[in-house]
């Protein structure tokens, strides 16, 4: 028993500490890792990677909060948008083949390979939706030198249909989508990054809770294995952002594209073989 | 109103309530379920590590059926039953966002920003459905 634990608690860790210093969280590597590593299920690895989505994300947005980058009001009107998503991402992924979900994550892997190399920089607006307007979205956050930078936001619509597909993609395949968050928030909506950052981590959380209480009601994740997992994949989680400060954040995130990269061929190649 | 905002420099009572409380919420949280987990999982390597290794065995061939009832969970829990154990430290877990969302509720119920409510109450309703559909499901 304790070497497969050990084992099942190795890899967790491994994904939870690659997930952290990448940046994209433990849910896109430790499926790939219970599917190709642990013969497990997709739909078992689904179950168990919302539930440590929900703990990796809880356990970084204690630091987002104190540091005060997320914009609550835009969390939660985007939020209704990937919680709808999530639900009935979760509902669905009982009833969609396995091939099926091993090809949809090779994509959300590529997607999220792309948002890592694609560059990053803050394009910020100087004149918002009406929409987001009226509900007083904008803000305003710190820069280095700790002068107050104003940000307005556009494409509230595109960016909340994003968030649908986001939070349906969270709930089949049990990753955070925070590459396809941030990328909503940052490129369409036009939010500084930071911003972008906290705010997916938060709603991060709530859509894999959304997700992750349908696969429990449901008595469709498999205690033995998730259990292990959350534990895992935060302790590793946690390394990897004491770590990070140090890190050659450029370097880890060349050499973790290469890895997405090979994983989602991997899954792509798997998914093709069971058609 | 602005001071629902968490990137206001300047603290107000709601952004200190934010600020100080979440992350103590949050971490209270998190300890009491990985507290949990981890005893389930000393009581599974103490008690029943057989069952484990036939458990996680069944699991890869897809043939594992978790008790869905809650009451049921509950009970063995409070009797030991590593894997109910378990199961509640799980449960204890997707606490975490809807602990959340259900603070953000009050602070914006407080602010009397009504929009807000409004979306709130969408996104705590959703999470609850996800329960009940998945019990459907």
């Amino acid at each position: 028993m304790l070497a497969i634990l050990g084992s099942l608690l190795l890899l967790a860790f491994g994904s939870g500490l690659v997930g952290s210093l990448s940046g994209l969280g433990g849910g896109v590597f430790i499926v790939p890792a219970l599917v190709i590593a642990a013969h497990m299920p997709i739909t078992v690895a689904v179950g168990a990677s919302l539930i440590s989505v929900v703990a990796t994300s809880a356990g970084a947005s204690v630091a987002f909060v104190r540091d005060g980058w997320t914009n609550l009001k835009v969390a939660m009107v985007l939020e209704c948008a990937t919680v709808t998503g999530a639900v009935a991402g979760a509902l669905l992924a009982g009833m969609i083949p396995a091939v099926v979900l091993e090809l949809l994550f090779a994509l959300m892997m590529l997607q999220s390979a792309y948002f890592s190399l694609r560059k990053q920089g803050d394009d910020l607006v100087e004149h918002g939706d009406p929409i987001a307007r009226r509900l007083e979205l904008a803000g305003d956050i710190p820069d280095d030198s700790g002068k107050m930078i104003h940000y307005e936001i556009v494409n509230l619509a595109s960016g909340g249909a994003l968030m649908v597909v986001a939070g349906l993609m969270s709930g089949l395949l049990g990753i955070g989508s925070g590459a396809l968050k941030v990328m909503a928030m940052d490129y369409f909506m036009h939010l500084p990054l930071k911003v972008s950052s906290a705010t997916s981590n938060f709603m991060i959380g709530v859509t894999a809770g959304a997700g992750a209480l349908v696969f429990l009601a449901r008595g469709d994740v498999a205690t033995s294995i998730a259990a292990p997992v959350a534990i895992g994949v935060t302790a590793g989680a946690l390394l990897g952002s004491r770590i990070l400060p140090h890190a050659n954040v450029r370097a880890l995130r060349l050499a973790f594209v290469v890895i997405l990269i090979l994983i989602a061929i991997e899954m792509g190649w798997r998914a093709l073989q069971g058609i | 109103m602005a001071a629902i905002k968490e990137i206001q420099a300047s603290p107000g009572e709601e952004d200190r309530i934010l600020r100080v409380w979440t992350p103590v919420l949050l971490r209270t949280i998190l300890v009491i379920a990985t507290v949990i987990l981890l005893g389930g999982l000393i009581l599974m390597i103490t008690q029943s590590p057989g069952n484990y290794v036939r458990r996680y065995h069944a699991v890869q061939a897809e043939h594992f059926a978790e008790k869905a009832d809650f009451a049921e969970m509950l009970r063995l829990a409070a009797g030991g039953d590593p894997h109910s154990v378990m199961t509640l430290g799980l449960y204890v877990l997707t606490l975490v966002p809807l602990a959340r969302v259900a603070f953000c509720f009050l602070l914006f119920v407080k602010e009397r920003d009504f929009a807000y409510v409004g979306f709130t109450a969408y996104v705590l309703i959703g999470l609850i459905a996800g329960i009940l559909l998945g019990r459907i499901g």
